[in-house]
């Protein structure tokens, strides 16, 4: 299920690429095709709704960046728009903290306390937990032996009933200590006592951070729950617990964009050393099922920019193997073959899986070539004969069969430079020369 | 339960309403109002409409000739597509997850779509119909399980499984103390031997509903564990073992095989899926895999209380096609309630639904 909608995904970009002009109906589809992915994702239906229309409204109206690909630009501007609604990653600080943990029954507060006092610990911090819930049986002793195995101090009592009190007495237990993390029992925003119980927490430990913890399978009502905690205790931060499982945590969204905080950890194992920064990227990436969107939209923007690669001394036919040099270098980095081919505006140009294996094969020899050369070769490659060629195989360990290859791919790009000089635009065009050398290879 | 859908599926009837009134353009004034030609189809388990009633493709010819002839219309796919959309909304709004809510949604096009309608004759009554029949397919016919105990050789054994975190444990303490009270002797087996604290938990709850618990030290064999309940209960004549297992994620294929094996030693009369009200659409995604790789008998919703939309009901139930037997409503042993689909689909379409309720009965 989740393949299929990456895949709707790309087949509605796809539709976009290699276009000149935004055509609403592509758009429109587009369009539709994120917003059931992000309602797939559990995201807030309002909130998709919203995003859905400023993506639709920017991609009709903004006039793409000049060089920008039709995809790329719309591309980059649902890249934009998730961003935003994410908000930025929540902040750490690595120095004296107090905790209070929040959220509802079973979304794994506990687990997340013990791996939190864990990611303190490894950075070097004095670290203390308190076990605040005093109502579901068997919390204390689950923290006490979470706590034990990392020789962390575990302050609690299993008969005391009285969280309030457990906070005041704990907080003056852990004095000595430098981050403190409060466990609190599970509660949901409807039950009235118990918010007034949080808040009191709230105000007896005058916690610097108070951290919403959220279950990735959250849905709908992950807004209403945040809107209430945060109206509450004025959450900071959101952990995202769960996601080794399917959920993908659109509510985890929901919640952040209504406390305006941002996500800070992620919960994604179930031993105590599975907690990870955030990382929106491979976030958004898991929301749509989509590869790495951020990746691709620089990868796109940097193929576009070109910087490594002379465009001047190319346009005036001068291509160098130096230059070729440089032009594979900034194609390894940029990643996979795969990934680029996928965001270059080929249109529906379709290449086998296999070929692209050669290729990134191939290049990495014609780079080991080439550094068998000598700077002589590398500008002016008419030089090379018959006795360099044996030279520079016998110098890269290859056969002679694959310096001639390359000398070979050499010509062919350059011929396709000329052919760009000769249509104009002036514009160093990277589809084109794509295009060329996806046929040559 | 389900009272924020019920709001806006009022609303959305009054939208179907007024654009198949518009559909229908202005009415003679003479028709006489006459009674409703199929209005009385029972739609227990959301069958298609009784095969007497004519479908029709809605050209404009054919549109014309019926409204001509015999003073109806048919309905044409443009004239609900508004309301359909709106009901899209509604039910994802309520954590229906989106695959179901297709489902759904294609269900009420077929049903409406071609349809006669006899002019004047109540617009709601026709999309009730159709609501009603797509939910009720889509809730089943739930499940009792005290005469499901009570029809069976005992001991009873129930299986409980589920992800983590939905509340397993909690539940089969509330569901010890509904048999109790209905006079079963229960027996509880502390198949949870991997989460820290899980043991203590039931042992507490055990102690408070003053309930045998079998249980070994953290880390055992849950399959042993579970079989010695089982065990004692045959040996003392026990009615009810209850089996808590840990929960687990349905993406270990080593957890689930593990789930796997408890089911082959404990053979299990129930295998119970526990899931939370508030998960969203992976409810759809999970409910399906503990299905496919260890098998489910029924469901018990836990968290009601917080997510009252009670959409993943609709996707679990739509899902597994297996009953609902509980929803879990609080933090007391008390807050445990029957799931009875039928009373609920009536009171989600609310009090409008007496008059049809009504012709249903014969």
């Amino acid at each position: 299920m989740l393949d299929r909608l990456g895949t709707s995904l790309k087949d509605a970009l796809k539709k976009l690429a290699g276009r000149t002009v935004i055509d609403r109906t592509a758009v429109d589809e587009l369009v539709r095709d994120l917003q059931r992915a992000l309602l797939q994702a559990d995201v807030n239906v309002k909130l998709v709704m919203q995003l859905s229309q400023a993506i639709k409204q920017r991609s009709l109206e903004e006039e793409p960046p000049k060089g920008m690909g039709v995809r790329e630009h719309v591309l980059r501007i649902v890249y934009q728009e998730i961003v935003n609604l994410m908000g930025r990653p929540g902040e750490v600080t690595l120095g004296p903290q107090t905790i209070l943990m929040a959220g509802l029954q079973g979304s794994g507060k506990t687990t997340t306390v013990a791996k939190l006092a864990r990611y303190f610990q490894r950075k070097g911090l004095r670290v203390g937990v308190i076990c605040a819930d005093t109502f579901r049986p068997g919390a204390y002793e689950q923290l006490r032996t979470l706590c034990d195995r990392i020789n962390v101090p575990c302050f609690g009592s299993p008969t005391e009933t009285d969280a309030r009190k457990i906070v005041r007495e704990g907080q003056q237990a852990c004095r000595h200590l430098e981050v403190v993390v409060i466990d609190t029992q599970g509660r949901h925003a409807f039950e009235e006592n118990l918010i007034e119980e949080i808040i009191d927490l709230n105000r007896i430990s005058r916690a610097d951070h108070r951290w919403l913890v959220i279950d990735a399978a959250l849905g709908q009502q992950a807004s209403e729950q945040a809107r209430r905690f945060h109206e509450a205790i004025e959450i900071d931060g959101v952990i995202v617990t769960k996601m080794d499982g399917t959920a993908k945590g659109g509510g985890a969204l929901s919640a952040v964009s209504e406390t305006k905080s941002g996500i800070v950890f992620i919960g994604s194992g179930e031993t105590i050393e599975d907690l990870e920064r955030f990382d929106p990227d491979g976030f958004v990436s898991r929301l749509l099922g989509m590869g790495d969107l951020r990746a691709l939209v620089e990868r796109a923007e940097e193929a576009v920019a070109g910087e490594d690669l002379d465009v001047n001394a190319l346009l005036k036919g001068k291509f160098t193997l130096r230059d070729m040099y440089k032009q594979l270098e900034a194609l390894n980095r940029m990643g996979p073959l795969k990934q680029i081919m996928s965001m270059l505006p080929l249109g529906n140009v379709q290449i086998p899986d296999d070929a692209y294996d050669i290729t990134s094969a191939k290049m990495q020899r014609y780079r080991v070539v080439m550094d068998s050369m000598t700077a002589a070769e590398l500008d002016d490659p008419s030089v090379i004969g018959s006795s360099r060629i044996k030279r520079i195989a016998r110098g890269a360990g290859v056969s002679p069969d694959d310096v001639r290859d390359l000398l070979k791919y050499y010509k062919v790009m350059q011929r396709a430079l000329k052919g760009m000089r000769g249509l104009g635009g002036g514009k160093f065009n990277m589809q084109r020369m794509m295009k060329k050398f996806g046929r040559t290879l | 339960m389900f009272d924020s859908l019920k709001k806006r599926l009022h609303a959305i009837r009054n939208a179907f309403g007024s654009s198949i009134e518009d559909a229908m353009g202005p009415a003679p004034e003479e028709e006489v109002e006459q009674p409703l030609p199929e209005a009385a189809s029972p739609v227990q388990t959301g069958e298609t409409p009784p095969a007497e009633e004519k479908r029709e493709r809605p050209t404009v010819i054919n549109r014309l000739k019926v409204f001509v002839k015999e003073q109806e219309v048919l309905l044409q796919e443009k004239d609900i597509q508004e309301p359909l959309f709106e009901l899209e909304m509604a039910l994802l709004e309520n954590d229906v997850a989106l695959p179901v809510t297709d489902e759904i949604i294609a269900r009420m096009k077929e049903d409406l779509v071609g349809r006669r309608r006899r002019l004047r004759s109540s617009v709601d009554v026709l999309v009730l119909e159709t609501l009603r029949s797509a939910l009720c397919g889509v809730l089943g016919d739930g499940l009792n399980l005290i005469d499901y105990i009570n029809s069976h050789e005992r001991p009873i054994k129930i299986l409980f499984i589920g992800v983590n975190g939905t509340g397993k444990t909690t539940t089969v303490a509330k569901v010890a103390n509904y048999l109790r009270k209905h006079g079963f002797s229960v027996v509880i087996g502390a198949g949870d031997t991997y989460r820290a604290g899980a043991i203590e938990q039931l042992g507490t709850h055990a102690d408070r509903l003053d309930v045998k618990i079998i249980r070994h030290q953290a880390g055992a064999d849950p399959s042993a564990v579970l079989f010695d309940a089982v065990e004692y209960a045959r040996a003392h004549r026990i009615d009810v073992v209850l089996a808590d297992t840990a929960g687990r994620f349905h993406n270990r294929a080593n957890l689930m095989n593990q789930l796997s094996k408890i089911r082959r030693v404990v053979k299990p009369d129930l295998v119970v899926y526990v899931d939370e009200a508030v998960a969203g659409n992976d409810a759809v995604i999970r409910a399906d895999e503990f299905n496919r790789t260890v098998g489910t008998d029924a469901v018990v919703l836990t968290k009601a209380d917080i997510d009252p939309k009670g959409g993943a009901a609709i996707s679990i139930a739509h899902t597994i096609k297996k009953p609902i037997i509980f929803l879990g409503t609080g933090q007391g042993y008390d807050d445990i309630v029957p799931f009875e689909p039928r009373a609920v689909v009536d009171e989600l379409l609310g009090g409008e639904a007496q008059c049809w309720t009504d012709s249903e009965r014969p």
